[in-house]
């Protein structure tokens, strides 16, 4: 991006340099007006939550302290939906690993077992598999944590969409690595390892990173088992023991909005470290 | 002179496809063996039956004393085939190196992983042939940050240093900007001079000329012509031969 500013310096600047200069411009000038638009919708939530009776119209007012009350108690569910998110994200990663495996087996039975379990899952709500694990389970005897159901439901779910993306990033290392790799005398299982994993778990990065983000807020679908203290268990239950459902959602919002935007600042910065080294 | 690569009665189909018809040939210990025909005649395919990239349908394979008959089936095969691939290096068209490791790394994957071999050891004897392929100073860059030339050269390291008893080309200028050609060339037939045998496709007939001890044509899955570079390039017995030669000559080969 430096090489046209600095390079051109006290030269004449070609027609091109100023198309691109203008171009620029444009760019710069677009990015600032929609940065200044999203600071007035921002204001405008601010002001129509501000209990002010502004022209007439009278706004909702929030229990401030009820807010500053129970601020802690809420931020408190934050490790608990990221301690979620991350043992979920882990299984999800190794089943959606398998499944992939599964779909190059020309063994029918693996080959089935994988699609069998992807369309299972897909074919069933995230909401209905959760309750299965923490409600159902029981009957036949078997009783897991909340934590655990909440852990097990949401990672076999996402791994079964995220099989798809390490399909994906299998299908993206060609035939010629493979090839490479025999012609070495490496096995089937070296070359899977030092050759064709690597590579495919590369691609799947910045993916990922995606269904991790995604994942952090269908975690709340957690709280309705009732025992595991995330975010949004913390604010259901303080809103409805005190009749501040609206306080509480917000501040969940809010909480879950700022989360996300730094998981996708941190994502963009990974994504822009693993496309500059190709390594 | 001992035998390093006898193919026998060779058949290869691809579906109803008959690519290879009855294929068999002998290569000497430190002959060069340069191989040319017509795309599509069977040249990849004959090569990559050698270390069983491809099975064949019918005939028989030995590499240094190790046959393989085709068709078989098990763990004993596999173990041949496996040792048939450590006495052949084998260097692609489009170079193939594994675009997450290192130039060193990719030399050293062969012998460390496969054979088993010390890794020190494995990192001296892949600078060693790095830099005999003038590429020692880049052994810490990855393959992206290199030429299609320098590519081929590391390829053609990564292969050496698995120490194999035969190198199997195939057509490995092909993918290369012409100004490339020459240095890979040059990487072969040092290699070539080293005293290893060779088998190698290629469309570089001034390399053919120079440095094979024997040129064999294909056509149609069948190998036409064998003989010394002069007598397949000034007297070509089979009219094939002479329009390949002719193709070649007039630069649209
Ligand atoms: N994997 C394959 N499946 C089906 N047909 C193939 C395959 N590989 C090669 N062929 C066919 O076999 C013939 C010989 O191919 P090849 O050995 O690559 O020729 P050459 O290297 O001389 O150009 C061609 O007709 C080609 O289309
Ligand atoms: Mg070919």
């Amino acid at each position: 991006m430096s090489a046209f500013g600095t390079e051109n310096k006290g030269e004449v600047k070609s027609q091109g340099d100023l198309l691109f200069e203008a171009q620029q411009r444009q760019k710069q000038r677009f990015n600032r007006n929609v940065g200044a638009s999203w600071g007035i919708f921002f204001l405008i939530i601010v002001y129509f939550f501000s209990g002010q009776n502004f022209l007439g119209i009278k706004t909702i007012e929030l229990n401030t302290e009820f807010i500053i009350n129970n601020m802690g108690f809420i931020a408190k569910g934050l490790p608990q939906t990221l301690l979620v998110s991350v043992l979920a994200i882990t299984l999800a990663m190794i089943l959606a690993l398998l499944a992939a495996l599964g779909r190059l087996s020309t063994f029918p039975p693996l080959y089935a077992l994988s699609t069998f379990y992807v369309s299972l899952i897909r074919g069933t709500p995230l909401y209905l598999q959760i309750f299965f694990f923490f409600l159902a389970l029981p009957q036949l005897g078997i009783v897991l944590t909340g934590l655990l159901a909440g852990v097990l439901a949401l990672g076999l779910n996402y791994g079964a969409y995220m099989s798809e993306i390490f399909r994906a990033g299998l299908a993206s290392v060609g035939k010629g690595q493979i090839e490479a790799a025999a012609a070495l005398g490496m096995t089937p299982w070296q070359t899977m390892r030092r050759v064709v994993l690597p590579q495919a778990l590369r691609f799947a990065i910045p993916p990922v990173g995606n269904e991790f983000i995604a994942m952090t807020k269908d975690s709340a679908l957690v709280s309705a088992t009732g025992f595991v203290q995330e975010i949004m268990w913390r604010a259901t239950r303080v809103g409805r023991a005190q009749f501040n459902n609206l306080e509480a959602l917000i501040m969940a919002a809010v909480f879950y909005w700022v989360m996300t935007l730094i998981l996708t600042y941190v994502q963009s910065i990974i994504e822009a470290r693993l496309s500059k080294g190709d390594r | 002179m001992s035998t390093i690569v006898k193919i026998s009665n060779l058949d290869k189909y691809f579906g109803r496809l008959h690519v290879l018809k009855n294929v068999s040939l002998e290569v000497a210990e430190r002959e060069v063996v340069c191989l040319i025909g017509r795309s599509g005649s069977g040249k990849s395919t004959l090569l990559r039956c050698i270390n069983f990239l491809e099975e064949p349908s019918h005939g028989s394979i030995e590499v240094d004393g190790l046959h393989v008959n085709s068709g078989e089936k098990g763990r004993a095969h596999r173990q041949l085939v496996h040792d048939v691939r450590l006495k052949t290096g084998m260097v692609f068209q489009e170079f193939n190196l594994f675009p997450h490791m290192s130039v060193l790394e990719n030399v050293i994957e062969g012998p460390v992983t496969v054979k088993g071999m010390d890794r020190q050891q494995a990192i001296e004897l892949a600078e060693h042939n790095l830099d005999s392929v003038g590429l020692l100073f880049k052994k810490d860059e990855y393959p992206n940050r290199l030429s299609g030339g320098q590519k081929q050269r590391v390829a053609i390291a990564r292969a050496l240093t698995m120490e194999p008893r035969v190198m199997l080309f195939d057509e490995p200028t092909s993918a290369l900007d012409p100004e490339l050609i020459g240095e890979v060339l040059n990487v072969m037939k040092k290699v070539a001079k080293d005293g290893m045998t060779m088998l190698v496709v290629t469309h570089e007939m001034g390399f053919a000329r120079e440095v094979a001890d024997r040129v064999i044509v294909m056509a149609d899955g069948e190998l036409i012509e064998d003989g010394k570079p002069e007598q397949i390039f000034n007297e070509p017995k089979d009219p094939r031969t002479e329009a390949l030669i002719v193709r070649y000559r007039t630069g649209s080969g």
